[in-house]
């Protein structure tokens, strides 16, 4: 009912968003024919949510560089005076040519402190709304009470929040810092 | 894309599909809200790609329970002791620091691994340091990362090296007998059995030497492209070329090839790269016609159909040709 399964979210959480400033690094270079990074993104986002199925993709970051390439070709198409035929499917893609390794725990754990620091990186309010909401777990509605807000208040700060957070997914030179390498004991704390 | 039917600006979209999410989040929708944001995602194709965007960020950031209730914001905020330009290495900087502090760095820097192309087919490898490679028709590479050097070798074909900058370790790509050595920088390297190895510089500057030979290295600039012979002097020859050319030359990135002034049969040479559907000319002043055009690398007949009717010719297609005559 929502357009995009949780399922499917998830999926693009954990295997496509990390990736997206390598995506837009490369897309740079690219010559996108008049299209904004952004659209591109968007609307490989587009494709990867309407794909039927995602299981079967073990190497989610080249398919999503796949799919972003297809977006950038299926528009260039569209602008050049040749007729071209036939356009070459997404069948040509190998998959599983990156095999999960042992350092995707620490990958997890890297990701976990980036998490931790962008929600650190919020302004003021947005933080705290963000953090009893995400960190403590609870609803909007316990968030309003204990900050005394109203709730649709609480749902603005939230949304200012996942779009601050999608900047920083999506620049990475906006991204929070690392952890302050004098506190050699931060990684270890992450753990739990 | 239906940008000039839909005026919305990416931006835009985002903002909005971020108070979708944030309205999710809160709760399921009701039946009236529900209407309105399926009217929503029927807006604009961006809109569903741009929430599922949104909801994947909303949903990872549940994880954040995970930081428990010591968590302190305060933690978090460090200044950067890293550049900014080193920041945009996602990845990079802060992979690399905590594995050192898990106790080997090896696990994220170093990458193995063979890649090829059947004929016909391009594809992208997206490689752990950043680095992408993207391989032209019937091409073959193998990874070697280690700890001094992010090698390449180009076992054959051709592949455009987007690379990541990394000035502790040289990207190293190996055609046959010559050696190609980057830093941080975009370049081509083509390696056919017919011809000697060629190497097109599009940013940046590159290396290139035959380490046999002893001699010292060529430089090679940005809009430019080095040829290394294979004669026994071993000699590397690096010129300008025209941005117009360096494009077409890359034009195989998204599936299409550039002629400009190339004869009939230089055409039919390149679509044999790419297609096992071979191209005959039967009549050698045909042959010898100069085309221009932008052909897609995978369909030969195609482009013998299109370029009949401009050069006055007809195709007829049979079993795995497709043959031109006047």
């Amino acid at each position: 009912m929502t357009g995009v399964s949780d399922e499917r979210a998830i999926w693009l959480g954990r295997h496509v968003l990390p990736h997206e400033p390598q995506l837009r690094a490369w897309l740079r270079r690219r010559n996108l024919g008049g299209l904004e990074i952004d659209d591109v993104i968007q609307e490989t986002y587009t494709r990867l949510c309407q794909a039927e199925n995602v299981a079967h993709i073990q190497d989610a970051r080249t398919y999503a560089f796949q799919v972003a390439g297809s977006v950038v070709i299926d528009h260039l198409r569209r602008m050049k005076v040749v007729p071209i035929s036939s356009v070459p499917g997404m069948d040509y893609l190998e998959v599983g040519s990156e095999e999960p390794s042992p350092e995707r725990q620490v990958i997890d754990r890297d990701e976990l402190i980036r998490l931790a620091a962008m929600i650190a990186r919020l302004p003021g309010k947005i933080r705290d709304v963000f953090t009893l909401r995400r960190v403590y777990g609870l609803s909007q509605r316990e968030v309003a009470a204990k900050l005394g807000l109203a709730e649709s208040t609480v749902e603005k700060h939230m949304a200012k929040g996942f779009l601050i957070m999608s900047e920083f997914y999506g620049h990475g030179g906006n991204a929070p810092a690392q952890p302050s390498s004098s506190r050699p004991d931060q990684p270890a704390k992450m753990e739990r | 894309m239906s940008a000039q039917a839909c005026p919305k600006t990416a931006q835009q979209i985002d903002a909005e599909a971020a108070e979708w999410a944030a309205r999710m989040d809160r709760g399921p929708l009701e039946p009236d809200q529900e209407k309105l944001f399926l009217a929503w995602l029927g807006e604009d194709r961006r809109c569903m790609g741009a929430y599922g965007r949104m909801r994947a960020i909303a949903l990872t950031s549940e994880r954040a329970r995970a930081l428990g209730p010591d968590f302190d914001p305060a933690d978090f905020i460090a200044a950067p002791t890293f550049p900014r330009r080193r920041m945009l290495q996602w990845g990079g900087a802060i992979a690399a620091m905590l594995v050192i502090g898990a106790g080997g760095a090896w696990q994220v820097l170093r990458q193995r691994g063979r890649f090829a192309t059947g004929k016909g087919e391009t594809k992208v490898v997206a490689l752990k340091d950043g680095s992408v490679v993207t391989l032209n028709t019937a091409s073959a590479i193998q990874v070697n990362y280690g700890d001094a050097m992010r090698a390449v070798e180009l076992l054959q074909g051709e592949a455009l090296f987007d690379v990541a900058k990394d000035t502790t370790r040289p990207f190293v790509v190996t055609a046959g007998d010559t050696n190609v050595r980057a830093v941080g920088t975009s370049f081509t390297v083509r390696r056919l059995e017919t011809a000697p190895v060629e190497v097109l510089v599009r940013e940046g500057v590159v290396e290139v030497s035959k380490p046999a030979t002893g001699a010292a290295p060529v430089r090679v600039e940005a809009n430019s492209m080095a040829v290394a012979q294979e004669s026994d002097s071993g000699a590397i020859a690096a010129k300008p070329i025209p941005p117009a050319q360096l494009h077409r030359q890359l034009a195989w990135q998204t599936g299409q090839i550039a002629f400009e002034g190339e004869t009939l049969a230089q055409a039919a040479a390149e679509f044999a790269r790419y297609s096992d559907t071979r191209i005959v000319i039967d009549d050698p002043a045909l042959a010898q016609e100069e085309i221009a055009g932008l052909f897609n690398a995978t369909d030969p007949v195609g482009f013998a159909k299109t370029i009949a009717i401009s050069l006055n010719a007809r195709a007829s297609i049979g079993e795995g040709e497709v043959r031109l005559a006047r």
